[in-house]
């Protein structure tokens, strides 16, 4: 054995000066096992996290979630080209939301229901895996869904199904701490990738289908003790509790499912909330509703709430503003703004100044029925009337799962397009009386679809974030919940409910290369580099595929 | 699809006899049985009233409908089914009890919580019969054998559907469509097809790279293909991105009935139509 092992070792060093031969790739996977594990993610690596575009090292790539990657050898003259490397086959059966980190050479897998795996990012297979003990009384609205971790040191943080905020040791999957965010019982739950902002680790909460008061949290990274909390509904006494009647600010939802995005110069952290509860039955909650439906600015030391901007005042539709915020500075009539770009579920799509939460300009990206447009100077929608649920049921679009919704938009540093998954639907909107109680759902009617799916119309348009301008779309069929990734390899990656994982020309959004992966994607792509080659990474029904270009 | 669910009588299914009472009482004694069991007998459900319907309905609205739909036809996103059809994991009232009691281990489907109470989930197993079919409830005006032998002779429906294996390929397969519709879906159905098309039955003209344009049903679209059936009944397969031109036309292919038969004619086709399901019906 030990001969062989010698062997081994001596044979790559002999051949670490030549380009080794498709006849050595199994010892070149070897290679691989005597990489030392990776060094670990301090908060300066995460800041400048698109300089190390080998890594992938938080849920949106980088802390202003454009989702752009520097790397550019995939490109679009050899994208073509892309072929199978492994499949990372989930274990358990359910749809796959993840979006894998890379660090230095490992890959962090999150799966249903709260479980990650850490895998060889060259071979996806496992170093180890830690299943999360759950409760059998959950409190879920929408599936088991995990959509990833954070990493701070040599520590994951993950958000679980029970409302759980959980620190794993990255090397061996141990449980370092595990501390309860929320009662599950009473209806809260966490499916969100945390952020790691400075020395803490932020994270929302899911729930607003029963009744919860959303927040956002932060912790630290050693302890798990909570270091503050902002409430998305304000209390008795603050600003904006009076957009709520009576003591409908208690059960107001306004969660915070999705990661939000940061920018360290202003020490801003920028954060969606969802809508407003009960979704459909508005009567109950007159007012704004504040913050629901809104982007709100943090302090990031304090948590205070700096600016908010809310898309959706009163929404009766469902139209959580659960989007991930895309920082770029951006120049416009001259001068340059640092922008904020937004594609909400309620169809519009905006810009704005994030320094201020001014709203610069705003236009409808999909079908929109519910408003005929956005006040210019205040951005605030100006509504149809009559458009509201009825117990009989009225027809609008966008349907409740909106134009767009949670999957991450991409923005191109070299196109300078905002890149967005879009569906032009509409729902009959029913209104429903009921009565909260805690741990039962709280959502006041829903909707029903009167067509099949397939009479409706998807695609992947390209905004022009300066103009808020549809400069080009690519049709798929509806309707597509995939996530955006943009390269410097002047590409788009993305993915559609058909099962499809294909690449389209960031600058025309021309067809480049596509594969049937069989099985709807629900998630966003991601990309890494492993001993200088590049690869490519989605998730598609319960499996995890990366690609990589032909040997 | 199996729609129908007769109602068994009460206390049909109680203990079958004296040597499982004899075990039963054997188990309690001895402490087998340490808690009451919670799975539900078939024994028929008490609470069946249009009220428990109705009360059912509201608890579904409020607890399901997110992920089984508004109207309970399901949410292939969310991995939920369709109620409205024979359902998957259940086939009697007990068991629809059993599964929203206990939930579907390893899937979304959640047990409902601890503290609701049997007789809710009573209501529950109540709407959910209620929106299933029962055709023994139904009588009809047509005579089935009178439609039958207009199905094959007049109507020439056969030259585009298939029963039991027989007939053509240019419409759906009508060997079970007494199932998924009323009487009245099937009249419609004759009388005005464009009413409601299913996808599968649009049609699309497509020219392909050889410059050819072929029309023919919608079997398959997706982002990057399409496969169609031309009239021939050949099946072909395209690439989008090869595609010269491309139509797509939501309208049926089947001719309007209105007219060309008679009222008593379209009865009997109503009648023979709707007697078309896997378990044979008395006639």
């Amino acid at each position: 054995m030990i001969t062989m092992k010698t062997t081994r070792i001596a044979l790559l060093t002999s051949l670490s000066a030549l380009a080794l031969s498709s006849a050595f790739a199994q010892e070149d996977q070897f290679s691989t096992v005597i990489t030392p594990a990776f060094t670990p993610i301090t908060w300066e690596r995460l800041v400048n996290a698109r300089n190390e575009p080998e890594n992938w090292l938080m849920y949106s790539g980088t802390l202003d979630s454009q989702r752009y990657s520097l790397l550019d050898q995939i490109d679009v003259d050899n994208v073509d080209q892309l072929e199978m490397k492994w499949a990372y086959q989930i274990p358990v059966i359910d749809r796959a939301e993840t979006v894998p980190l890379v660090v230095d050479g490992i890959m962090f897998i999150t799966e249903a229901p709260s479980n990650v795996v850490a895998v060889d990012a060259r071979t996806g297979r496992e170093y180890w895996r830690y299943d999360h003990e759950m409760p059998d009384d959950l409190r879920i609205c929408c599936g088991r869904n995990n959509r990833g971790v954070a990493i701070l040191g040599e520590t994951l943080f993950m958000s679980t199904l029970d409302a759980h905020l959980v620190a794993i040791d990255a090397r061996t999957g141990n449980l370092l701490w595990d501390k309860e965010v929320a009662r599950h019982d009473a209806g809260y739950s966490k499916t969100a990738a945390p952020l790691i902002v400075k020395d803490k680790v932020v994270t929302g909460i899911a729930g607003a289908e029963f009744g919860i008061r959303g927040f956002i949290d932060a912790y630290d990274p050693e302890t798990g003790d909570r270091l503050w909390r902002t409430y998305t509904i304000p209390g008795p006494g603050e600003f904006g509790n009076d957009t709520w009647s009576g003591d409908s600010w208690r059960t107001g939802g306004a969660s915070t499912w999705i990661t939000g995005s940061y920018d360290a110069d202003l020490n801003q952290i920028y954060w969606g909330t969802g809508n407003p509860g009960p979704d459909w039955n508005g009567d109950v909650r007159l007012g704004d509703n504040l913050y629901s439906d809104s982007v709100l600015a943090l302090n990031g030391d304090t948590g205070a709430i700096e600016w908010h901007f809310q898309f959706t005042p009163h929404d009766v539709h469902d139209y959580d503003a659960i989007q991930v915020p895309i920082l770029a500075d951006l120049e416009i009539g001259g001068e340059e703004v640092p922008a904020m770009m937004w594609a909400n579920r309620n169809g519009f799509y905006y810009t704005l100044n994030r320094a201020t939460g001014e709203f610069l300009f705003g236009k409808p990206f999909a079908t929109v029925t519910w408003a005929e447009g956005l006040d210019p100077v205040t951005g605030a929608p100006i509504r149809v009337p009559g458009m509201a649920p009825t117990y009989e049921g009225i027809m609008v679009s966008p349907p409740i799962v909106g134009a767009t919704n949670w999957y991450s938009p991409g923005y191109s540093q070299d196109t300078e397009l905002f890149y967005v998954t879009s569906f032009d639907g509409e729902q009959e909107f029913f209104k429903r009386d009921e009565d909260y109680e805690e741990g039962e759902r709280f959502t006041g009617g829903g909707g029903r679809y009167t067509q099949p799916m397939d009479a409706f119309h998807s695609s992947i348009r390209a905004i022009n974030p300066k103009t808020a301008e549809i400069e080009w779309e690519f049709p798929i069929m509806p309707r597509s919940s995939a996530g955006i990734t943009t390269t410097a390899g002047g590409l788009v990656f993305t993915g559609s409910a058909d099962g499809y994982f294909f690449a389209l020309d960031a600058e025309s959004g021309r067809e480049l290369w596509n594969i049937s992966l069989g099985a709807r994607v629900h998630a966003a792509p991601m990309t890494f580099a492993v001993d200088g080659e590049q690869f490519v990474t989605i998730a598609s029904g319960n499996v995890v595929y990366t690609f990589g270009l032909r040997d | 699809m199996r729609r129908t669910h007769p109602l068994r009588p009460c206390g049909r299914r109680l203990l079958r006899s004296a040597s499982a009472v004899a075990a039963l009482a054997f188990a309690l004694a001895t402490g087998l049985i340490s808690t009451p069991a919670v799975i539900a007998e078939d024994a028929g459900n008490l609470y069946n009233t249009d009220v428990d319907i109705r009360m059912g309905q509201r608890y579904f609205e409020r607890q399901c409908s997110r992920c089984h739909g508004f109207d309970a036809k399901g949410n292939d996103e969310a991995g939920a089914p369709d109620l409205t059809g024979s359902l998957r994991n259940a086939s009697t009232d007990a068991g629809i009890f059993n599964v929203i009691r206990e939930g579907v281990t390893g899937t979304a489907m959640l047990p409902v919580a601890a503290d609701v109470p049997d007789p809710t989930v009573w209501q529950l197993v109540a709407f959910i019969n209620s929106l299933r079919y029962d055709p023994n409830s139904v009588t009809l005006e047509g005579d089935a054998d009178s439609g039958l032998a207009l199905f094959n002779g007049k109507a020439e429906c056969n030259s585009c559907h298939m029963v039991d294996g027989r007939g053509g390929r240019l419409g759906p397969d009508l060997t079970r469509v007494g199932e998924d519709n009323t009487p009245e879906d099937l009249l419609l159905a004759m009388t005005n097809p464009h009413e409601e098309v299913a996808p599968r039955w649009w049609t699309l003209r497509v020219t392909g790279a050889d410059g050819v344009q072929r029309e023919g049903f919608r079997m398959g679209e997706d982002s990057f293909s399409v496969r169609i059936m031309d009239e021939d009944e050949n099946l072909w397969s395209y690439r989008k991105s090869q595609i010269e031109s491309y139509e797509r036309i939501e309208e049926s292919t089947m001719p309007s009935y209105e007219g060309q038969l008679s009222d008593d004619e379209l009865d009997d086709l109503v009648a023979y139509l709707f007697s078309l399901r896997r378990e044979v019906q008395p006639q």
